[in-house]
C-alpha cells in the first residue's frame, strides 16, 4: 500500500498548522493524535465482489497528492446578520466553548485513515453558528483551491428553533499547483440540528478534473429536527463522498438529496447512510446521476432502522442514466431493519435515456442530440426541484448545461 | 399456546421432520481432514485417478483458503470446526450404488423415508427418487421410458463409475471450479452421494425429477454434489428436499450443484430446505446457461442454524434466461443469509430476481445479490424485487443488493421494502370472522404465493405446512 503519507509529514507540521490557526492545547493533542493513529486507521470500505473492486483509496498515492506544507485557498462568505459565520481562527477566538464542545462529535477524527489526515491537517474552515429562534437567511461559503492539496473544514451549530439554509461550493482556481500525480482535497462537515431546527446544507463540488476528491458530512439531528442534504458532484478526477445522517432525535427527519453528471474518466463513489435511532423518525434518500464517456459511478446507500426506531420511515431511491457505452455503473442500496414497526424501501435503476420519449421528441422534430439533451436535463429536475437556495440551483443547472453542451 | 397446537406441533414437527434414529455405521473416517482422509474415501469408493487427484487438490485448495470472515452482516462461521466432523459414513447396507427395489432397503431407512413421505410422493406420479440416507444414495428407482430416451438418474458415485467421461468432463470444472470458495473446496475434497441427471437433446422429462437428502449422525457433514446436463433443446424440472433431525452438535451441510443449460434447453430447480436448527448450510449452486437457454431456481430456505446459499446463474450465451425465486423463513436463533447472483455475459439476458423474507422470534434473514452486467451483454434486463416481513422487534430484516453495469444498453432494476404485517389486513381478515393467528397465517401464505405456486403441489403443501408450524410456535 502507498500509504505512506508519514514519509512527508511529521509532528512538525501539524503543530505549524496549529500554531497558525492560533489553537488551544487541546485541538493540538486532537490532531496529534490522529496523526499518530494514521498508521493503524484503515482506509473506508471498500465494496469488492469477485473480480471487481469497486473504489479502492487505498491505491491512492498520497505522498504525492498531499503536500501540508503549502496550503492556499481563496474563501468568501457570505453571511446575514442573524447567523454567526466565522473563520476557524475567528471561531477559536470567538467561540472557543462552542467548537471544544462539538468539534468531533458528530464525525469521530478517528472514523478512518482519511478523516484522521484530515484532522490532522486542516488549514482552513468555517463554523456556522445559529443562535436559537433565529431564521437566518442564505449563507454562503466558497471556497477556491489553489494550492497542490487542500484541506477544508465545516462545522454547522444550529441551536433550538433556528433555521438556514447553506450553500458551500468548492472549486480550483487556474493557478493552483499542480503536482505530477494530481490534487487532493478533502473535506469533512459536522452538522449539528438542535432540537426543531432545520437545516439544509447545499454543496456544489466542481474541482478540476485532476483532483482526487475525499468528502465526509454528517449530520446529528436533535428532536423535531431536520437536517437535509443537497450533494452535487460534478469536478474532481476521482470523488469519494459520504453524505450521513444520523437520526438521534425522536421525529427527527433527514433528506439527503445526490446529483452527480461524469464525464470522460471521472470517477464518482457517492454514497447516503441514514440511522434511524430514535422513533418516528423519517428518511428520504434521492440520487440522481448522469454517467458519460469513459465515466463511471458508485453507489452505495444504507439505511438502517436501530432496534428503538420505533415507527419509522425509510425510503430511498437513486437512477443512473448512462450515456456512452464505455460508462460503467456500480450500486448498492441497503437495507439493515431491526424494528419491525417500520415502513422501509429502496429502489435502484441503471439504463439509458427511454427510447419512447426520445422518439416521441424526435418525432416532434427535435433533433435528437437536443432531445437527449432535453431528457437528461429533465431527468435531474425532481433533484433540482429540492434546492432552496436560488445560487446553488442555478449553479448546478449551468454546470449541467456546460456538460451537455460539450457533449459532441 | 393449547394443546390441539401441541399436539400438530409434535405429531408433525417432531415426529415427521425432527426424528433420529440410531444407526449402525459400516464404515466411518478418522476426525479432521487430511489427505490419508481423502484416499481413504476415494479408494472406499473404487474410484478413479483423476477423481482422487481432483479432490487432493481441492484438499490443498481448502487449507490455503481463509474463513469468510469480512463479509458485511455475515453469520458467526466460528463454529464451524472442520476437524470435528467426521467427514463421511456409509450406511450399513451391502449394495453400494444403492438398491432398485424399495422392499430391498433395510427397515430402519425405509422407516425414516416413510416419514418424510417419499413414498407417497412417488406415489404421486413424481417421476424418480434418489434418496440420499447418511453420505451415500442407498435407493434408486427411475421409469423406464427415461431409460429409453436416454435419460440417465443415477448417484453421483455410480456416475463416475459409468458415466466418467461426462464426469471427467463437467465435474467441477466449469462450473464450480473448487477454488471459488472455502467450502467449494471442503466439498471437492470429501463430497459424497448426490445425484447426476443428463437428460438428452430434444428430450422433455414431463414430470419432476426428486431426490430427498438426509443427515443423520451425530457431528457429520453431508457433501452431497448434484450434476445436471440438459443438451440442446432438452427440459427437466429437478427437485431437492432437505430435512434432518435435531442434535445438540452442530452439523455442516455443504452440497454442490452444477447445471448445465445448453443451447435452448430449460432446466428447473427448486429446494425447499429445512435442515434443523443447529446445521450449518454453506452450499454453492452455480448454472451456466448457454444460447436461448433458461435457468430457474426456487428456494425455500426454512432451517437451520445459520444458511449462506446464493444460487449463481451465468448467462453465457445470447437470449439466455435466469428467473430466481427465493423465499426465506427465520425464526429463533437462525441466520438466514441467502440471495441470487446472476452474470450476464452475452446480449440480450434476462434476469429476473423475487424474493421474499419473513423474520420472527430474533430471527435475522439477509438478501444478499449480485447482478453483473458485463460490457457488451447489449439489450439485456435485470430486475430485482426483495420484499421483507418482520413480525416483531427481536428479528432483523437485511437487504444487501450489489449491481455491476459495465453496459449501456440496458434496463436494470431493483426494489425492495420490508414491513411488518399491516394491521389493515389483520383487522380486515379478523372482520371476516378469522382469529389473529388464522388471519397472520393467511396473510403470510399469501405473502409467499408466487413461490409456492412454482412448486409441484405436494411441495407447495409441505412448505405451506412447515410455515404453519413455525407460525404456530411464535403466534400460539
Amino acid at each position: 500500500m502507498s500509504t505512506q503519507v508519514h514519509a512527508t509529514l511529521t509532528e512538525e507540521h501539524v503543530r505549524a498548522i496549529s500554531e497558525e490557526l492560533g489553537e488551544p492545547d487541546w485541538l493540538l493533542e486532537t490532531r496529534l493524535d490522529a496523526l499518530d493513529a494514521l498508521e493503524t486507521l484503515p482506509f473506508p470500505d471498500v465494496i469488492r465482489t469477485p473480480g471487481r473492486t469497486w473504489t479502492d483509496l487505498s491505491e491512492l498515492d498520497f505522498e504525492s497528492l498531499v503536500d501540508p506544507s503549502t496550503t492556499t485557498e481563496h474563501k468568501e462568505r457570505e453571511a446575514p446578520d442573524d447567523a454567526e459565520v466565522l473563520s476557524f481562527a475567528q471561531a477559536i477566538d470567538e467561540h472557543e466553548d462552542l467548537l471544544r464542545e462539538q468539534f468531533g462529535s458528530v464525525v469521530d477524527p478517528q472514523t478512518n485513515h482519511l478523516t484522521a489526515l484530515q484532522t490532522a491537517l486542516f488549514t482552513t474552515g468555517t463554523v456556522v453558528y445559529v443562535p436559537e429562534g433565529v431564521d437566518a437567511e442564505e449563507v454562503t461559503i466558497r471556497t477556491t483551491m489553489n494550492s497542490q492539496s487542500l484541506f477544508n473544514y465545516t462545522l454547522i451549530v444550529a441551536e433550538q428553533s433556528s433555521s438556514v439554509t447553506i450553500l458551500e461550493r468548492q472549486e480550483t482556481g487556474s493557478d493552483a499547483d499542480a503536482g505530477d500525480e494530481g490534487k487532493y482535497y478533502s473535506g469533512l462537515v459536522e452538522l449539528v440540528a438542535g432540537e426543531n431546527s432545520y437545516v439544509q446544507y447545499g454543496s456544489l463540488q466542481d474541482l478540476s478534473e485532476d483532483t482526487y476528491n475525499y468528502q465526509l458530512k454528517r449530520a446529528s439531528t436533535e428532536t423535531y429536527a431536520t437536517a437535509d442534504w443537497i450533494d452535487c458532484n460534478i469536478g474532481s478526477r476521482l470523488t469519494k463522498t459520504s453524505v450521513e445522517t444520523t437520526l438521534a432525535g425522536e421525529a427527527s427527519e433527514s433528506k439527503i438529496v445526490g446529483a452527480f453528471y461524469g464525464h470522460n474518466d471521472q470517477h464518482f463513489d457517492v454514497d447516503s447512510r441514514v440511522w434511524h435511532e430514535d422513533e418516528h423518525t423519517t428518511a428520504d434518500l434521492v440520487t440522481r446521476g448522469v454517467i458519460d464517456d469513459d465515466a463511471r459511478s458508485v453507489y452505495e446507500g444504507v439505511q438502517d432502522v436501530g432496534s428503538e426506531a420505533w415507527s419509522t420511515n425509510s425510503y430511498q431511491r437513486e437512477n443512473t442514466l448512462m450515456l456512452s457505452d464505455e460508462s460503467e455503473a456500480d450500486a448498492s442500496p441497503k437495507l439493515i431493519i431491526n424494528n419491525h414497526d417500520t415502513e422501509a424501501s429502496h429502489s435502484a435503476t441503471v439504463g439509458q435515456v427511454d427510447a419512447t420519449d426520445l422518439f416521441y421528441m424526435t418525432s416532434r422534430g427535435v433533433s435528437e442530440h437536443l432531445a437527449k439533451n432535453m431528457l437528461v436535463n429533465g431527468f435531474f429536475v425532481p433533484v433540482l426541484d429540492e434546492i432552496e437556495v436560488e445560487e446553488l440551483r442555478e449553479d448546478v443547472n449551468d454546470r449541467i448545461e456546460d456538460r451537455l453542451q460539450a457533449r459532441s | 399456546m393449547s394443546s390441539e397446537q401441541d399436539h400438530l406441533k409434535e405429531t408433525d414437527t417432531e415426529a415427521r421432520f425432527g426424528f433420529k434414529k440410531e444407526q449402525q455405521s459400516a464404515f466411518q473416517t478418522e476426525k479432521g481432514l487430511t489427505e490419508e482422509t481423502i484416499r481413504l474415501i476415494s479408494d472406499d469408493k473404487d474410484e478413479p485417478d483423476w477423481m482422487l487427484e481432483r479432490r487432493l487438490r481441492a484438499l490443498r485448495q481448502f487449507h490455503e483458503m481463509p474463513m469468510p470472515t469480512d463479509w458485511p452482516g455475515q453469520p458467526d462461521l466460528s463454529e464451524v470446526d472442520i476437524d470435528e466432523i467426521v467427514p463421511y459414513i456409509r450406511p450399513d447396507i451391502d449394495t453400494r450404488g444403492g438398491v432398485d427395489d424399495w422392499e430391498e432397503l433395510p427397515e430402519e431407512i425405509q422407516d425414516t423415508f416413510d416419514k418424510l413421505g417419499i413414498p407417497e410422493a412417488e406415489k404421486n406420479a413424481l417421476s424418480g427418487v434418489g434418496a440420499q440416507y447418511e453420505s451415500e444414495i442407498v435407493y434408486q428407482n427411475m421409469q423406464e421410458q427415461w431409460e429409453e430416451k436416454g435419460v440417465v438418474f443415477c448417484d453421483m458415485d455410480e456416475a463416475v463409475q459409468e458415466h466418467p467421461d461426462l464426469v471427467e468432463e463437467y465435474f467441477m470444472t466449469k462450473s464450480v471450479p473448487p477454488s471459488d470458495n472455502k467450502f467449494a473446496a471442503l466439498h471437492g475434497a470429501v463430497w459424497s452421494g448426490g445425484s447426476f441427471v443428463y437428460v438428452p437433446e430434444d428430450v422433455t422429462v414431463e414430470m419432476p425429477v426428486q431426490a430427498y437428502f438426509r443427515m443423520n449422525s451425530e457431528g457429520m457433514g453431508q457433501f452431497e454434489h448434484t450434476l445436471i446436463v440438459a443438451e440442446e433443446n432438452s427440459e427437466v424440472h429437478y427437485i431437492e428436499g432437505c430435512s434432518a433431525p435435531k442434535y445438540s452438535k452442530f452439523n455442516l451441510h455443504s452440497g454442490c450443484v452444477e447445471v448445465f443449460v445448453k443451447e435452448g434447453a430449460h432446466v428447473q430447480y427448486s429446494t425447499v430446505q429445512n435442515w434443523s436448527k443447529n446445521t450449518y448450510n454453506l452450499n454453492t449452486k452455480r448454472a451456466i446457461a448457454e444460447k436461448d437457454a433458461t435457468m430457474e431456481w426456487v428456494s425455500g430456505s426454512m432451517g437451520s442454524k445459520a444458511t449462506m446459499l446464493y444460487p449463481c446463474t451465468i448467462l453465457k450465451g445470447p437470449g439466455a434466461t435466469d428467473n430466481h425465486i427465493t423465499i426465506a423463513f427465520a425464526g429463533e436463533g437462525q441466520n438466514i443469509d441467502t440471495g441470487a447472483k446472476v452474470y450476464h455475459n452475452a446480449p440480450n439476458t434476462k434476469s429476473t430476481i423475487e424474493s421474499k423474507s419473513i423474520s420472527k422470534d430474533g430471527g435475522r434473514t439477509n438478501y444478499r445479490g449480485l447482478v453483473h452486467i458485463a460490457d457488451g451483454a447489449e439489450d439485456s434486463s435485470t430486475s430485482v424485487e426483495c420484499d421483507a416481513l418482520m413480525f416483531d422487534n427481536e428479528s432483523t430484516s437485511d437487504t444487501m443488493p450489489y449491481m455491476e453495469i459495465e453496459e449501456s444498453k440496458v434496463d436494470v432494476a431493483h426494489e425492495a421494502t420490508v414491513g411488518k404485517i399491516g394491521d389493515e389486513d389483520v383487522f380486515y381478515l379478523q372482520s371476516r370472522g378469522l382469529d389473529d393467528d388464522d388471519a397472520k397465517q393467511m396473510i403470510v401464505a399469501g405473502f409467499i404465493e408466487p413461490i409456492t405456486e412454482e412448486l409441484p403441489i405436494e411441495y407447495a403443501v409441505e412448505l405451506n405446512r412447515l410455515i404453519e408450524l413455525e407460525m404456530e410456535g411464535s403466534l400460539g
